[in-house]
């Protein structure tokens, strides 16, 4: 019997349901400690004074750690992609939002712990927050970094940004021009296992890190960072986790334990409770899609012009790539010759925002579908119509020029209306997602139209493509 | 006081694996002396069971039963590189390092096999466990044989192990152009409503959602990620918020009593589609589903807000008092010329007009994006 195709049980199912998995916090080991935290109450403060000295010999202390403990405080998530280190493990003069982490305890027992956290001394100066990306640019509004609210791509240009075809020949001809605005909201990625991590400074000198990430490999290189250790003196184990969502490919929990492990040398483990995931976790980002679609009055897409902002929270986290990412589908699926997209990063006293499904394209998907339909409503046209009319077919090229090989838009429409009752006229159940001809193939799309060539190989009659031969 | 009924409609495109590419998986395979085979990569689990549809690419590919396949847990000692369980590059991307490190054994195990066979490796065949000769079907040893005799007879150890990475782009800074993906999916999704004009709750009551996979590896997994996901997104279009008045920061629900997430109950009835167009670069024609499973709801659903009462909430979640404020107000776009302007109060322009930013100060390109 083959097994692709088939719909075999989960290799994990039973013991899932049955509560025998062994998760990161069903891991313990002899004389480990329990880390808990000092996180900020405020959104913007300056840290006048923080002083952990009495914390310190607080019965079944360990260790104590704050900014100065940590080899390389400051990591960013997308250095691996050349994007600035910004973000602090551990808060040195400033907190940039309600829930960042000051400093941390490791002591005998969560209770203890939580105790010495309640006697560290500090000192807020608070400062005005920012939270509306739209105004972002306004001169009354406070910095949420020295640089700024908005994160520049490159010295020059802030945002990310799509040209393609003649924009201003689009809007000057269009019939009509359809103009909206989306904002879908932050949401949790919610898994039922919060963060957690056990790290354990072995005799060798290397540390072992138990960890609940989405990316064993991404996450030691960001905490090899912090701790200023080649890859090789760490070994992350994991692979079993409750849950992820995007959320736990944001590495914290993993070098802030490894720190405390390498000063208490004793094995520390940290567990976030609920609260700390809802609260001081990252979310999905809340975004603002502006839309201007040029459109003729039977229907086509002659242009679209967009401005987004992306909510990044008080740091950049994953937040350039979200935005690389949504810009590149802001045509959804669909073909339109003339693009003018224009993504912004906005940094704001939010909790840093990052990975989660559908990252970046989950907000371009919203806007650009509920735009298709109100296009459609102003047009008076069917919403069927309208997409299967524009939908992207083989030889349509992306707003980044990708010829489109094989994509399935038409029938995945036609499919879902004969599923759902819809009687679609005959000509239309009669598309494909062959090239375009004829009257499908208006003047506006033949500049754009181009053979697809597979010139990305994997596999070749069955053989990687890497082997050569026939 | 009427509960109205409407439909909307979403299509949408997804992209398999990191945007920009640049995210490399390796994996290794080792055949032990019974012939059962361990796969090794340093991939994630996250519980959509990832690696069930890897070792169904492994078995399949090495012409083993699935049952003679583990893949254990990982750890960065002896796993190599995945980038990670995201960017819904797990079928995709760990599954073609997967396949190409299971192929590489398969040829060592018929390279052991034409020694014993004394048959050129080009002549054999792998199914079910067994190595036989093509045309030949009688003249055959078990694929366990092979491996036993490689370890205690002939000194050998089968391995195989392979990568695979759609390479790094960089956009063009001014046009963007790039290749960005290695594969598109494709879903289209039909949302049915219920809005109740006084309370301003909204009941789905049947979303028809078709997907475009390449090919299911496992259809139960296929179809859970699709159920998983149409609950995310009916929580994006109609419940969740961590800001209930955002972009205030305050009443923030700390724990599930205080965070309205959506539950079994709130799941209308499905009806899911997949179809299958191979991609010529996922394993088997496999490309992703992951992420693209919550998508589609919320667009449909808003859509069918305005299909069945009339007006439009492009915030989300659209939770009852949107709902309902948007009935009270039955905002109609601006008409001026061509233009028909929608939610003009939510604009930029609106909330940040120019006069409010430094003069000369921004070289923002509000120029080149005027809407």
């Amino acid at each position: 019997m083959k097994a692709v195709g088939a719909s075999l049980p989960r290799y994990d199912g039973v013991a899932h349901v049955t509560a025998a998995s062994r998760f990161v916090d069903d891991f313990s080991l002899p004389g480990m400690l329990w880390a808990k935290a000092l996180r900020s109450p405020v959104a913007s403060a300056r840290i006048l004074r923080l002083d952990t000295a009495r914390s310190a010999t607080m019965p079944g202390v360990h260790a104590v750690i704050t900014h100065s403990d940590v080899p390389n405080n400051v990591v960013g998530h997308q250095e691996v992609w050349g994007i600035a280190p910004d973000e602090p493990l551990l808060a040195e003069h400033e907190v940039r939002y309600v829930g960042q982490l000051i400093a941390v305890v490791a002591a005998e027992t969560e209770a203890q712990a939580l105790a010495a956290v309640q006697a560290i001394e500090v000192e807020f100066e608070e400062r005005p927050a920012f939270f509306d990306m739209r105004k972002a640019w306004d001169s009354d509004q406070p910095h949420v970094t020295p640089d700024g609210n908005v994160y520049f791509y490159y010295p020059d240009q802030p945002q990310r940004q799509i040209r393609k075809g003649d924009v201003a020949a689009a809007f000057a001809e269009a019939d009509v021009i359809v103009e909206g605005v989306y904002r879908p909201g932050a949401v949790e990625q919610a898994p039922a296992e919060p963060a957690s991590a056990l790290s354990v400074a072995e005799p060798d000198g290397r540390v072992t890190i138990h960890s609940t990430s989405q990316a064993l490999y991404y996450s030691m290189d960001i905490t090899a960072r912090h701790l200023r250790m080649p890859i090789g003196q760490l070994k992350f184990v994991g692979g079993t986790v409750g849950g992820g969502f995007g959320g736990k490919i944001d590495t914290l929990t993993e070098p802030v334990t490894a720190v405390l492990a390498l000063k208490a040398r004793r094995p520390v483990k940290w567990r976030w409770t609920r609260e700390e995931e809802m609260l001081c976790s990252s979310t999905r980002a809340a975004w603002h899609v502006e839309i201007a679609d040029a459109v003729t009055r039977d229907g086509w897409i002659l242009g679209r012009r967009t401005l987004t902002l992306h909510d990044a929270g008080a740091y950049m986290r994953t937040s350039a790539y979200a935005c690389s990412k949504h810009t590149f589908h802001l045509a959804g699926a669909y073909s339109i010759p003339a693009c003018a997209f224009n993504t912004f990063v906005v940094m704001t006293n939010h909790v840093p925002t990052a990975a989660m499904r559908g990252f970046g394209v989950t907000s371009a998907s919203f806007a650009v579908e509920t735009h298709m339909t109100r296009v459609a409503e102003v047009l008076g046209m069917d919403p069927w119509e309208l997409r299967l009319k524009n939908a992207n077919r083989v030889g349509d090229t992306s707003p980044s020029r990708v010829v489109y090989g094989n994509p399935s838009t038409v029938t995945t429409l036609l499919v879902a209306a004969e599923t759902a009752g819809v009687n679609l006229p005959p000509e239309q159940r009669a598309m494909t997602n062959a090239m375009r001809e004829g009257a499908l193939l208006p003047a506006h799309l033949v500049e754009q139209q181009r053979k697809p060539e597979t010139h990305l190989l994997a596999w070749r009659d069955g053989r990687p493509a890497l082997e050569g031969g026939s | 006081m009427a509960v109205h009924r409407g439909r909307g409609i979403a299509a949408i495109e997804y992209p398999t694996g990191m945007n920009q590419g640049g995210d490399p998986s390796q994996a290794w395979i080792k055949i032990k002396p019974d012939g059962h085979v361990d796969v090794f990569s340093g991939t994630v689990d996250l519980g959509q069971g990832s690696k069930t549809v890897h070792t169904q690419i492994a078995a399949d590919m090495i012409g083993v039963p699935h049952e003679w396949v583990t893949m254990n847990n990982a750890d960065t000692d002896s796993s190599p590189v995945s980038f990670g369980t995201f960017a819904s590059r797990g079928t995709f991307i760990d599954g073609n390092a997967i396949a190409v490190a299971a192929y590489r054994a398969r040829q060592r195990l018929l390279e052991l096999a034409s020694r014993m066979l004394e048959v050129d490796p080009e002549d054999l065949e792998i199914a079910e466990g067994e190595v036989s000769v093509r045309g030949a079907p009688a003249r055959k040893v078990g694929v366990a044989e092979v491996a036993a005799t490689a370890s205690w007879t002939y000194g050998e150890m089968i391995v195989g192990s392979g990568a695979w990475m759609f390479p790094h782009v960089e956009p063009d800074k001014v046009t963007g152009e790039c290749e960005p993906n290695a594969a598109i999916s494709y879903a289209a999704c039909v949302a049915e409503v219920e809005v109740d004009d006084e309370t301003g709750e909204v009941v789905v009551t049947r979303l028809i959602q078709v997907y475009d996979v390449g090919r299911a590896i496992n259809p139960v997994l296929v179809d859970g990620q699709i159920q998983g996901g149409a609950i995310m997104g009916l929580g994006l279009a109609l419940l969740e918020e961590s800001y209930p008045y955002y972009p205030d920061i305050a009443h923030r629900g700390p724990e599930f009593g205080a965070y309205a997430a959506p539950a079994m109950a709130d799941l209308p009835e499905l009806k899911n589609v997949v179809l299958e167009d191979p991609d010529p670069v996922g394993p088997f024609g496999a490309k992703a589903i992951g992420e693209m499973a919550n998508n589609g709801q919320s667009p449909a659903v808003i859509a069918a807000i305005h299909d069945a009462v009339g007006v439009w909430v492009t915030e989300l979640p659209a939770k009852p008092e949107r709902v309902l404020r948007a009935i009270d107000e039955h905002r109609e776009p601006r008409r001026e010329g061509r233009r028909v302007i929608f939610d003009e109060h939510l604009s930029i322009a609106t909330v940040s007009p120019p006069e409010r930013r430094p003069e000369g100060g921004w070289s923002f390109p509000l120029v080149d994006v005027q809407l």
